[in-house]
């Protein structure tokens, strides 16, 4: 007697609608992947039209300490087991800046090492003393690039973007991303 | 008793339904914990090789002979002078960092790691946009089955006895550990 009441609950017509959900559902998640996009969208992606060459920042960094910027370049190294930064280089000068993105927030693919990309966030200038520069240095040394060495390395003042982030003239200057938007 | 009939029921469908999410979110769990041990997401390997010393050039034709040099066919995606003594040719999944002008050559090949890099992306909601709905379902599904998980059996080995106990043991390492670590 309580076979039919079961089959009621959770047989027969129900099923079949909630699998029809389940590929109209499927159906929705594959379209924006068979559309075929050109560039992909990190976070809250690029809104500002003009970008700031990577040379005029690091050449003239107090102007724009405190600013939302957008910066244009190769993505030449990657935080490569979260993806929580990546380091963005004038193809033509070599000098790079790190995107440092909140954790899990924005995650930065490895594949997208050597893809051209674009990036906004706010301008950081983070002074590091003799000593940090140095403990710095030496993690460098202990890690591959593009790993975070921030667990034995020194910690603090803004950091978690690499212990191999670059340092100019004491500082590491970071953006702190909010978006991006990676070319194919 | 319709309402333990009810509560079974909706226990065993939610439980049918998310058995599968529930073994990726625990894998990833595992995986993710132990970041700081192991890479979770790619297998990466990086090979010395040393190709000789290299001429002047500009990026581009340096990117060419040390591919050909490294019997490479690939076309890169692109080559950065990161300084003078530094070059990067980016291919896919693929990076050399070639010292320059000595020729020493590290070889970075990543690969995603199999099935891992997956459930991670599901578990960490890379994607964001759906599965961010979908996974705060999960969420709920999972509120669900802990509700109604400790309606399911009545008598000794339920609430009212050994079930009690438990319960209350399984809240109480996180609570003990809050005290320890956060609140004293």
């Amino acid at each position: 007697m309580r076979a039919p009441k079961e089959r009621n609950f959770s047989g027969g017509n129900n099923m079949k609608r909630f699998l029809i959900l389940n590929v109209v559902m499927c159906a929705l998640v594959a379209l924006p992947v068979l559309a075929g996009e050109d560039a992909e969208v990190f976070g809250d992606g690029v809104t500002l039209t003009d970008a700031v060459a990577i040379d005029t920042l690091l050449a003239n960094p107090d102007n724009f300490v405190g600013k939302t910027v957008r910066v244009d370049g190769v993505i030449t190294a990657v935080c490569k087991k979260r993806g929580c930064w990546m380091q963005m280089t004038d193809s033509e000068s070599g000098n790079g800046v790190r995107i440092k993105v909140e954790d899990g927030v924005i995650v930065f693919p490895y594949e997208s090492m050597g893809h051209e990309a674009s990036a906004q966030g706010v301008f950081e200038a983070i002074k590091l003393t003799p000593e940090q520069i140095e403990a710095r240095t030496a993690a460098a040394h202990n890690h591959a690039e593009g790993e975070n060495c921030d667990k034995n390395g020194p910690k603090g003042e803004g950091n978690g973007a690499g212990c191999d982030a670059p340092v100019v003239n004491e500082y590491v200057y970071m953006i702190r991303g909010t978006g991006a938007v990676i070319k194919g | 008793m319709k309402f333990r009939r009810l509560v079974i029921a909706t226990h065993r469908d939610v439980g049918y339904f998310f058995a599968g999410l529930t073994v990726i979110y625990a894998v990833s769990g595992v995986a993710v914990n132990h970041i700081d041990d192991w890479n979770p997401n790619y297998v990466i390997r990086r090979d010395v090789i040393e190709i000789g010393a290299l001429p002047f050039g500009s990026a581009v034709d340096l990117g060419a002979e040390v591919l050909d040099r490294l019997e490479i066919p690939d076309e890169p995606r692109s080559v950065v002078r990161m300084g003078p003594d530094q070059l990067k040719v980016f291919l896919d999944q693929r990076t050399l960092i070639v010292a320059l002008p000595g020729g020493r050559v590290v070889d970075e090949h990543a690969r995603r790691r199999f099935a891992f890099f997956e459930v991670n992306y599901l578990h960490l909601n890379h994607g964001k946009g759906f599965w961010t709905w979908f996974a705060d379902l999960y969420a709920v599904g999972l509120l669900v089955l802990a509700c109604t998980g400790i309606f399911i059996i009545t008598g000794k080995k339920g609430l009212g006895g050994r079930g009690r106990w438990l319960l209350l043991a399984g809240l109480t390492i996180p609570l003990a550990y809050l005290l320890v670590q956060v609140w004293m």
